[in-house]
């Protein structure tokens, strides 16, 4: 009783689990028999996926065409655009952000995406910015996504990010986005723009 | 090819000509048929309600009246089910009771599986819909439950296919649960109802004069609703269509 | 004791709203059943978490081990909570330790599961829930009805009332776009205010030290991405290797909860972002002791999809708020029946034994095998139903002597006569009674009249 009240809460805890074992990671189980779908064609799937499952709008840059000049066509009503691409004109940057609030101002946010999963429409954006809310307070977001970076599946996408630490420095987040915001909580009616952007464009480059 | 005929206590005590349809069926097939006096039940109404323990007596009984059969086969998936998957448990994994259950098959397995018939000479002019039961589907494997990612097949329709005259359709949500589940129909009467109420509406949207499956329970539930609530249908075992002929 | 079937018999009173409730959810499960079509591999993806999650669970203390110090390598603060009490405690100490007095915070059953709303708010904490579903039955003083979708069964007509009268400027519409905007407005407020932002834990990752959160609405990315502390709140079982393991959970749980082929928000936080804060809390709340039932420790590999909610024809016909537990369902019977047998020994009943709910399960938990093994346990926590209890004694007698059976058998047509009275026979409540025969097939057989 006496050890039992001296012992911290994860002593506790751990009294009640199966003894560590020598080498749990070799009596992994064998998942051998799982082969995941992959496309022949998975950018094709993708923009399907991403345009219906996902609902946001893709748009494929043509080599010619100017990237600003894209991202004001889409957006032409956008008084403030968000983000710290080197080559997007903007007037805001998410690395020297004063006022929070100023987050929430935001039309437009232009992000980079790294890896584009056709099964699903998700899109890998790490985070490359100080304020990572422009990734969601943003009243709509663009992502930037090279069209050579799109595989089929999540056990693809995972693959390469467990590959590349560089992903999580030196913000230490990442996320997968497919769409819009979206919710279905009021009598199942689909609403985008529930707490993060309300359309997403993903230009493809 | 020895088989012991296995009718459950509610076919025995209600429905006695699905008993008699399984016989006429069974023999006609050329089959050596008897059926052991002292059988009663299979012990799930207990199991279910949470008194498997009063059910084990049973087991043991059962492994004793069907013992020397090649086949036991009874006209009833959801007690077929229990046998088979439940009395390994019930008995300590008892050798000889595990092979008397693993042994034991409903009607609708032994017909397609084992016989793997082909022809039968029956004839019901009727538009009949299947009630797939959900022991039947969910634990005896008689037809692809609608929640997996698997194959379609069902063997119940692919015997009354063998039926002269038939029309068979499915209702919608083809293998949702009726609500019978023994004392579920009872303790949860209010559910259970309007579980049968809505399958009963989905049965009679077909547009079948007769609904039919594998399972005198759920139809007796069904039934029982129907004529509460007004809904003209009829309600025939599987073994009575495949045996109409005889 | 409060009893699944008296709270069901009272919700099926309304029976449009009762029909309404079993289409929505019928329509989520078939959604889930097309998508599920759409992977060949879908059983085999369902087989594989299996295997994952009964290798971590029976390895936890590996895993939760390795979690700890990848988490702490990442710069994150871990601390372990025994039970409800603790973890409580634990956040309100960080939280009043940095003067913080408004939180905002992410869908979490850990959460409601622990009370930790009410904890806080009684200590002058203020607490917004930020997914709209959990904010709308916040307003309304409501409990979740389900695990994904807790406000689907409110009327939007309510959800309208209750917003004008508790989000000024909200106009006479109830058009779900529009409230959801309305929403979404004041949120942003609440979410600049905000001290800290709580969210719980979809999987933790034990290769990384990562948490893995995964919303629709970006919620939990709003509540994460303004203020300056990310509190993480994650049962111990939540663990699982890695991110090869990530993938198979990732493709299974939003295909499994809502159709859907993701959700839109699938975010990885791995430590805090520099500048600020990152605690996570491993709570146990009696999972360490659940692990050690020989019986039911599998349904701890549960991922909270809500999918043995959706094709559970008795949920669907008697809605969340007719179980005694806050997670209603095949799963929420099961984990009530872990956290307190006998007070929650009302929802064992309510379930038909149909099995549809161990087919969906992404994971494979046996849900309905589950539930007949605590039928079977009822008796010795003296919950047992007394009628049924009765009945099986009366069936055991019977059906243990073969001649007495069929003696009864003989004068069983008797029982055409039986009262129909529902007090004194409940199968009349909703049938006519079934009409014996003369004969039994046991009698014709001995007459040779087969």
């Amino acid at each position: 009783m006496e050890r039992e009240e001296s012992m911290t809460s994860k002593e506790k805890i751990f009294a009640n689990l199966n003894p560590l074992h020598n080498d749990p990671v070799a009596d992994k189980p064998d998942l051998s028999f799982l082969s995941p779908t992959s496309y022949q064609d998975p950018l094709k799937v993708f923009i399907e996926t991403s345009q219906t499952n996902a609902g946001a709008n893709v748009i494929e840059l043509n080599p010619d065409e100017d990237i600003n000049q894209r991202i004001l066509l889409a957006y032409p009503e956008a008084k403030i655009i968000a983000s710290n691409i080197p080559d997007i004109k903007a007037n805001l940057n998410p690395d020297a952000i004063k006022e929070k609030s100023d987050l929430l101002k935001v039309d437009v946010g232009v992000v980079e995406g790294k890896i584009g999963v056709a099964e699903n429409g998700c899109v890998w954006v790490p985070q490359t910015m100080k304020e990572r809310a422009i990734c969601f307070a943003s009243e709509n977001l663009i992502i930037l996504l090279d069209k050579k970076s799109i595989v089929s599946n999540m056990h693809e996408a995972y693959r390469l990010i467990s590959e590349n630490s560089n992903y999580f420095s030196p913000y230490n987040f990442g996320t997968f986005i497919s769409g819009p915001s979206k919710t279905a909580d009021i009598e199942g009616a689909l609403v985008f723009g529930a707490q993060g952007a309300k359309t997403l464009t993903l230009i493809l480059l | 090819m020895k088989i012991g005929l296995f009718i459950p206590c509610y076919v025995d005590a209600l429905y006695p000509e699905v008993g008699v349809s399984t016989y006429k069926l069974l023999t006609s097939l050329g089959l050596e048929v008897d059926y052991p006096e002292k059988q009663t039940c299979c012990g799930q109404p207990m199991g279910n309600a949470g008194f498997q323990d009063m059910a084990k007596p049973l087991a043991k009984n059962y492994a004793k009246l069907f013992d020397g059969f090649d086949y036991v086969v009874a006209p009833s998936a959801s007690c077929t089910a229990y046998v088979r998957h439940f009395y390994p448990q019930l008995s300590g994994n008892s050798p000889h009771i595990c092979e008397v259950a693993g042994r034991t098959v409903d009607l609708v397995e032994f017909l397609h599986d084992i016989l793997k018939v082909e022809k039968l000479p029956a004839r019901f002019p009727h538009k009949v819909s299947v009630h797939n039961s959900c022991h039947g589907v969910r634990e005896l494997g008689l037809a692809a439950p609608s929640e997996r990612n698997v194959p379609p097949y069902n063997k119940v329709i692919d015997l009354l296919k063998l039926v002269d005259g038939i029309t068979v359709v499915e209702p919608q949500r083809k293998d949702e649960c009726c609500g019978f589940g023994g004392m579920f129909s009872i303790e949860e009467k209010a559910v259970s109802c309007q579980m049968g109420l809505d399958k009963l509406k989905r049965h009679a949207e077909t547009g079948a004069e007769f609904v039919t499956g594998p399972d005198s329970s759920c139809l007796m539930h069904l039934e029982g609703i129907a004529k509460k609530e007004g809904i003209d249908m009829k309600f025939i075992h599987l073994a009575q269509i495949l045996s109409s002929g005889l | 004791m409060i009893s699944h079937s008296s709270a069901s018999q009272e919700y099926l009173k309304d029976t449009a709203t009762a029909a309404r409730h079993d289409e929505t959810f019928y329509g989520v499960r078939h959604k889930r059943d097309v998508i599920s079509r759409s992977l060949p591999e879908w059983e085999d993806l369902r087989e594989a978490a299996s295997r994952i999650k009964e290798h971590t669970l029976e390895n936890l203390s590996y895993y939760l081990t390795q979690f700890e110090e990848k988490a702490l390598e990442n710069g994150a603060k871990v601390l372990w909570a025994k039970d409800a009490e603790e973890y409580n405690k634990i956040v309100y100490e960080i939280l009043s330790g940095k003067g913080i007095d408004k939180v905002v915070k992410s869908k979490s059953m850990l959460t409601e599961e622990c009370h930790l709303n009410d904890f806080l708010e009684e200590r002058g904490i203020q607490v917004v829930e930020s997914d709209l579903g959990e904010r709308i039955l916040q307003m309304m003083k409501l409990a979740p009805s389900h695990v994904v979708m807790p406000a689907l069964h409110i009327h939007k007509e309510d959800i309208g009332d209750c917003f004008r009268e508790k989000i000024s400027g909200t106009e006479n519409n109830n058009d779900p776009t529009y409230l959801t905007h309305v929403a979404r407005m004041h949120l942003r407020e609440k979410f600049l205010e905000a001290g800290a932002g709580i969210t719980g834990a979809n999987f933790g990752i034990a290769a990384t030290g990562e948490v893995v959160v995964c919303t629709n609405e970006g919620n939990a990315d709003m509540s994460t991405a303004m203020p300056p502390l990310h509190i993480v709140s994650m049962g111990i079982e939540k663990v699982i290797p890695d991110q090869y393991s990530l993938a198979i959970f990732h493709r299974l749980l939003a295909r499994s909860a809502t159709g859907q082929p993701t959700t839109a928000f699938t975010s990885h936080f791995r430590g805090p972002v520099p500048g600020k804060e990152m605690y996570i809390i491993l709570v146990d709340n009696g999972r360490s002791e659940f692990l050690k039932n020989p019986e039911h420790w599998k349904t701890l590999k549960c991922i909270r999809c809500g999918a043995c909610m959706n094709t559970c024809p008795v949920y669907r016909r008697s809605s969340g708020y007719s179980y005694s537990y806050f997670i209603p369902g095949p799963i929420g019977i099961n984990l009530s029946m872990l956290h307190n047998p006998k007070s929650n020994s009302g929802n064992v009943a309510a379930c038909s034994l149909c099995c549809s709910c161990d087919n969906v399960c992404p994971v494979k938990v046996d849900l309905s095998t589950q539930i007949y093994k605590w039928r079977q346990q009822l008796d010795s926590f003296g919950t047992a139903s007394k009628e049924k209890k009765l009945i099986s004694n009366v069936m055991k007698t019977i059906f243990n002597h073969p001649n007495l059976y069929t003696n009864l058998l003989r004068i069983s047509p008797l029982l055409n006569i039986l009262p129909t009275n529902i007090g004194l026979n409940p199968w009349a409540y909703g049938h006519k009674m079934m009409h014996f025969p003369k004969k039994s097939f046991h009698q014709l057989w001995k007459e040779k009249k087969v």
